[in-house]
């Protein structure tokens, strides 16, 4: 079931990175002993999947801009503590990115009392989209895998991802039990994965 | 029990996507996550799924902001590397930070913080009841004082201030005083710990009570009992209510391991050294009391 190949690189989506250019692990192997300059260009590298993802989870540009600045900052500060064989330097970043943005929705939640907004249906809306980061290849892939999901997978982990939502949020938004909505979003993962690949 | 096992196995993929409810659950399945390797792999693939997730919606950000990360980065210094991963708390003793032992004099300021500390408390405290709880306390906190071998120690926090303790080994029972200590949301709170020292039996952690609230930097005394003799003194951030095990990575560790009773002779030496030091300054007068 597991037919990893060694070849094929753990993150299927990343683009390979540009001739000369060093792939986002061993530009964080660098930023770990304070090279700026590798810094720099891991910002280049995943500043728009960092940005782009805390935006589409808050949606206020501002805010999204105030998040991804202190994501990028934690990430040069702790890049000492990044563990390899804890998953990839770019799975490491977006984990943040994603956690920060989503910790921030749920403490406004809770500050304010407030019900969140349900617009899960308008995604993809985004214009600024870095079709420099995806190659049309890798996109079309994620696309696809993404495609092979069933209606409720792809809505529940939507709804988790993009927005921020837990997975009781979930449960209550979509009309179904908790232990449903637990395994959609697992079977939809897994299916994700063994469709791109990761290893 | 295993159908609680595979309902807690099921929840890898809403872990991976931040979709947990914050607290018990989260805490549940981490600790699950500890022991459950196969849920940590499907963990760690899913976490590289959901980043495929985020370059779909990747979007540029303002070019101000590459500005505002560089010149903030440049100015921020980087977190030491962990020397040991995932340490368990077993493994701190060896890593234990140089102990500062005050002198006398520093006692008898502590001896009077303390004091002015529970009378604060004990003005803050409209009711009573209260009062003649912040008296018990304040009783035994003075007669941890007055025992004849009370000494004190402190420590650096990490993220930010001084934790002070004041002990006696012979009536086994310490105080606890935190100061400039970074204040914590109502979910959390500040846990001590007392740990055996390792070569005796499993070197055994046990809970020494709650800190309370951080009010203006300071926590009123905490008095606990129990203390074993080299015991080290531990504190963590836990979930309101504390827990019975520490669950997050220690922001102090402090030895209270007695030299009194481990060496006379370096003790002696030591007094001697103090003495000495005083002589030269030829400042101090009446301090060098023996006892």
């Amino acid at each position: 079931m597991d037919q990893t190949d060694p070849d094929t690189p753990g993150l299927a989506p990343v683009p390979p990175p540009a001739p000369g250019e060093r792939d986002p692990d061993q530009l964080l192997r660098l930023v770990a002993v304070g090279d700026q300059q590798a810094f720099e260009h891991l910002y280049r590298q995943l500043s728009p999947p960092v940005y782009g993802v805390i935006r589409r989870v808050l949606r206020d540009p501002a805010q999204s801009e105030e998040v991804a600045q202190e994501v990028l900052l934690e990430v040069w500060r702790t890049a000492t503590r990044f563990d390899p064989a804890l998953g990839s330097a770019t799975a490491w970043v977006l984990t943040i990115a994603h956690r920060r943005a989503v910790d921030r929705v749920r403490a406004e939640v809770a500050a304010a009392g407030r019900e969140q907004k349900t617009d899960w249906a308008s995604s993809g809306t985004e214009d600024d989209v870095a079709d420099l980061v995806l190659t049309s290849l890798d996109r079309e892939r994620v696309q696809r895998c993404v495609g092979g999901l069933t209606d409720a997978q792809r809505e529940s982990i939507t709804l988790a991802y993009y927005s921020g939502y837990t997975y009781r949020q979930v449960s209550a938004l979509v009309g179904a039990t908790l232990s449903a909505i637990k395994s959609r979003i697992r079977d939809g993962l897994i299916s994700m994965r063994d469709c791109l690949g990761v290893s | 029990m295993p159908l609680w096992r595979r309902d807690l196995h099921a929840l890898t993929g809403a872990y991976a996507l931040d979709a947990l409810d914050e607290g018990a659950e989260t805490r549940r399945f981490t600790r699950h996550l500890r022991r459950c390797r196969t849920c940590r792999d499907e963990v760690r693939r899913f976490r590289e799924v959901a980043t495929s997730l985020a370059f779909e919606v990747a979007a540029l950000p303002p070019p101000e902001l590459r500005e505002r990360v560089m010149a903030a980065a440049a100015r921020t210094r980087q977190l030491p590397p962990e020397v040991a991963r995932e340490r368990r708390f077993r493994f701190w003793l060896p890593t234990l930070p140089t102990t500062i032992w005050l002198p006398r004099l520093a006692l008898a300021t502590t001896a009077v913080a303390v004091a002015a500390v529970v009378v604060l408390s004990v003005i803050l405290s409209g009711t009573s009841q209260r009062l003649n709880s912040a008296r018990t306390q304040s009783q035994a906190i003075a007669a941890v004082l007055a025992a004849p071998d009370a000494r004190t120690a402190n420590g650096k926090v990490t993220g930010g201030g001084v934790v002070t303790v004041l002990l006696s080994a012979e009536k086994r029972e310490l105080v606890v005083t935190g100061t400039k200590l970074a204040a914590l949301p109502a979910d959390k709170t500040y846990q001590i710990w007392l740990i055996g020292p390792s070569l005796v039996q499993k070197s055994v952690i046990r809970s020494a009570g709650l800190l309370p609230p951080v009010v203006g930097g300071l926590t009123s005394p905490t008095l606990a009992s129990g203390l074993v003799s080299g015991d080290i003194l531990a504190m963590t951030v836990e979930p309101a209510g504390g827990t019975s095990q520490p669950t997050t990575t220690p922001i102090l560790e402090l030895s209270l391991a007695s030299k009194t009773t481990k060496a006379t002779k370096a003790t002696k030496a030591d007094k001697k050294n103090q003495a000495d030091k005083k002589d030269k300054k030829a400042t101090s007068k009446g301090h060098t009391s023996t006892t």
